[in-house]
């Protein structure tokens, strides 16, 4: 029974179905509880908090990871998936102290100075969220003093910047730059993306990182971590 | 024969009761949603001509009466000349031309596989290159000069264009100081500002933000080039699944609402503004929303496109002809070729980038300007379509010439051949056995011959004195 509402977790993730109403990939799924409604039900039955987040969670979003590598999802997909799972971890945030669970990390997301795309960084909010991590959205069009005033205020583990235009993309060294002369630079590890950045680029600036799409970005984070 | 501003839209892949439904959920759109505007001047513009403003989210929204008042306002018809007066386009209705598109950032060198960076030089060449190309009827900047920084770059790709083609100029622009150079060369060029605006030889392009936002540069821009009476395009570039809904009736309705944001923006700031309502529309690979160049919805989007223009009585710039292949190969052929066909049996008044872009756009290629003027005399031919009459239908000479006779040596043939057939340009129609003969080279390898010889003829320059006064005031040419 425990492990048929776990199984159930993992099969709507990979569905990609948040709550009861959504149809799910195949179709036909309305009505059936989704992943918010199974985590409350595995809450209520005191299910293990580790099973629930590496059984359900993580395995589901490995499949979807594969799906995705086979050329069977798409990203709307993926981001439906990692969405699922970003709001389970809410609904167990709360009991993850107790079962001696850390948090994976603060990432500050923003699109830097001039640029006013935001399609990018938003996809890897919804990644990185379904990853377990606590992620503020800083939005954006931001001076390189705002974004350092965040990074002072919110005090995140990693900072991650975004542009799509040849014509911003100076901004993000001149945020690294102002990040230096606020003494903050070795607080926060700074990941850059967008469609005209590179790895290149990015040790150009002195960032510390570059996903060249949100699963690049995640990796990059994850590898971060554990360094 | 040059075939060019023919009537199209014999391919109509929207409806009547179609159309209206996306006018109607356009006007929905625009009264009920409204439309972020980013550039102070352009929000008090819109709130002074009666629009209510959120000055607070920036947001900008019209009823539909007053959105009718100001499309009403577009010229049906807007006039773009060469500075030979046979180069003269005049975009509405449903009569199609082609031009090049822009901006590219790279060239493919097809002898070698490898793509460089495009510089100022290479927009010269370009320019020689597509003023002897005859079914590429307009010249629009096609590359980026690499080389030069930002505040260079306007100025000097206009006088590129100007001093290697005497055909009309669009290009898109990067800054406001650029923008103004820009307009006192052409001023230079046209004898006087009056002069200009009577015989435009430039225009100019300023893109909105799908969905349905107006950044800062670009809504300052559309007001200087507004106030000028430049004709101007207002282009949207939605994006099925990322930047529109993923459906293409979806992608329609982001589309128009998106450009009469700029057209209305240019009727308020001077009503009568010559504007282009534009789609640069297509789809994205949702397996890594790469922007796709060469997929037949764009096609399909862009015929859309040309029959809301006609329905909106605007004429429109529409996008095809590209393709996503990173070679020349049948990719690159088929691709380029089917959303042109689809543009222009639409009607779609000016099918930009329909010659010489590759990769996402990203990059741009001499031998592929050369083919893709073959596709587009063949599509100017499909456009023409079948004239019957009398003569065409020939009762007197079938009945002269007989059972069992034939007709190369009929008059009528010759009178008629030029004109009823499309006469190649570069397409191999050899024997297998001549073919050989002649080093059985590929269809490339003769496009860069092609290349070689146009560049090296004669070229285009300004006139002498107008030259020397542009080089002597606008300063930051490099000649």
């Amino acid at each position: 029974m425990d492990e048929d509402i776990i199984s159930l977790i993992r099969e709507n993730v990979i569905q990609g179905r948040i709550a009861q109403d959504d149809e799910g990939l195949d179709g036909g799924m309305v009505g059936e509880p989704g992943v918010t409604e199974l985590i409350e039900k595995a809450l209520a039955k005191r299910l293990d908090i580790r099973d629930i987040i590496n059984k359900g969670l993580t395995e589901a979003m490995t499949l979807v990871g594969q799906k995705f590598e086979q050329k069977e999802y798409y990203i709307p997909d993926m981001l439906a998936s990692a969405e699922a799972v970003g709001a389970a971890m809410k609904l167990l945030e709360p009991h993850l102290a107790q079962s001696g669970i850390k948090p994976k990390g603060k990432v500050l997301l923003v699109t830097v100075k001039g640029d006013l795309h935001d399609i990018g960084k938003n996809i890897v909010m919804i990644l990185l969220r379904g990853a377990g991590y606590t992620v503020k959205d800083l939005g954006h069009d931001k001076e390189p003093q705002s974004i350092v005033n965040a990074v002072r205020v919110e005090k995140p583990q990693f900072l991650g910047l975004s542009a799509l235009l040849t014509s911003t993309m100076v901004n993000m060294r001149d945020t690294i730059q102002a990040l230096e002369e606020s003494g903050l630079r070795d607080k926060v590890k700074v990941i850059i993306g967008g469609a005209p950045v590179s790895e290149e680029y990015a040790r150009s600036i002195g960032a510390d990182g570059y996903g060249s799409d949100g699963f690049q970005a995640l990796a990059v984070i994850e590898s971060l971590t554990s360094t | 024969m040059i075939r060019k501003g023919l009537a199209g839209g014999s391919y109509q892949p929207l409806t009547k009761e179609s159309i209206a439904k996306v006018d109607q959920t356009v006007m929905r759109v625009v009264e009920e949603v409204g439309f972020e505007v980013n550039s102070e001047a352009a929000l008090k513009l819109f709130e002074k001509a009666g629009a209510r403003v959120d000055m607070e989210e920036r947001r900008v929204r019209l009823p539909q009466a007053k959105v009718r008042e100001l499309i009403g306002m577009a010229p049906p018809e807007v006039k773009l000349c060469g500075q030979e007066e046979k180069h003269d386009i005049l975009l509405g209705g449903n009569r199609v031309y082609t031009g090049t598109g822009g901006t590219a950032l790279y060239i493919y060198e097809p002898a070698t596989k490898q793509t460089r960076s495009a510089t100022l030089d290479d927009l010269k060449h370009i320019a020689r290159l597509v003023n002897r190309l005859d079914n590429i009827h307009l010249f629009m900047l096609p590359t980026y000069p690499n080389e030069l920084s930002i505040e260079q770059v306007d100025a000097n790709r206009f006088f590129a264009g100007l001093d290697n083609t005497t055909k009309h100029i669009m290009g898109g622009v990067y800054t406001l100081d650029g923008v103004k150079q820009v307009l006192r060369m052409a001023e230079m060029v046209a004898g006087s500002a009056e002069k200009l605006r009577q015989r435009p030889l430039i225009s100019m392009v300023a893109c909105s933000i799908s969905p349905l936002k107006l950044d800062t540069q670009y809504g300052d821009l559309v007001i200087e080039i507004a106030r000028r009476g430049i004709p101007l395009v207002c282009p949207a570039e939605p994006l099925c699944g990322a930047t529109s809904p993923i459906t293409l009736a979806g992608n329609l309705v982001i589309q128009a609402t998106d450009s009469l944001m700029g057209v209305m923006l240019a009727q308020i700031v001077k009503p009568g503004t010559p504007v282009i309502f534009g789609s640069v529309a297509t789809n994205t690979d949702l397996r890594n929303l790469n922007y796709l160049a060469g997929s037949v919805e764009m096609g399909l989007l862009n015929a859309a496109g040309a029959q809301m223009a006609q329905f909106y009585r605007l004429p429109f710039y529409a996008t095809g002809g590209m393709t996503d292949s990173k070679v020349l190969d049948a990719q690159s052929g088929y691709e380029s070729a089917i959303s042109n066909l689809l543009c222009a049996l639409a009607g779609a008044n000016f099918i930009h980038d329909a010659a010489g872009m590759m990769d996402f756009a990203l990059t741009a290629c001499y031998e592929k300007f050369v083919i893709d003027n073959e596709i587009l005399g063949m599509v100017m031919r499909a456009v023409d379509g079948i004239k019957v009459n009398d003569d065409t239908l020939a009762f007197d000479l079938i009945k002269e010439v007989g059972p069992g006779g034939n007709f190369v040596a009929a008059k009528h043939t010759r009178r008629f051949m030029r004109r009823e057939h499309y006469q190649p340009t570069l397409s191999d129609r050899n024997s297998r056995e001549e073919w050989e003969a002649k080093g059985g080279r590929a269809l490339w390898q003769n496009a860069g011959e092609k290349v070689r010889r146009l560049i090296a003829d004669p070229r285009y320059h300004l006139p002498a004195e107008v030259r020397q006064n542009i080089l002597s005031e606008i300063t930051g040419i490099v000649d």
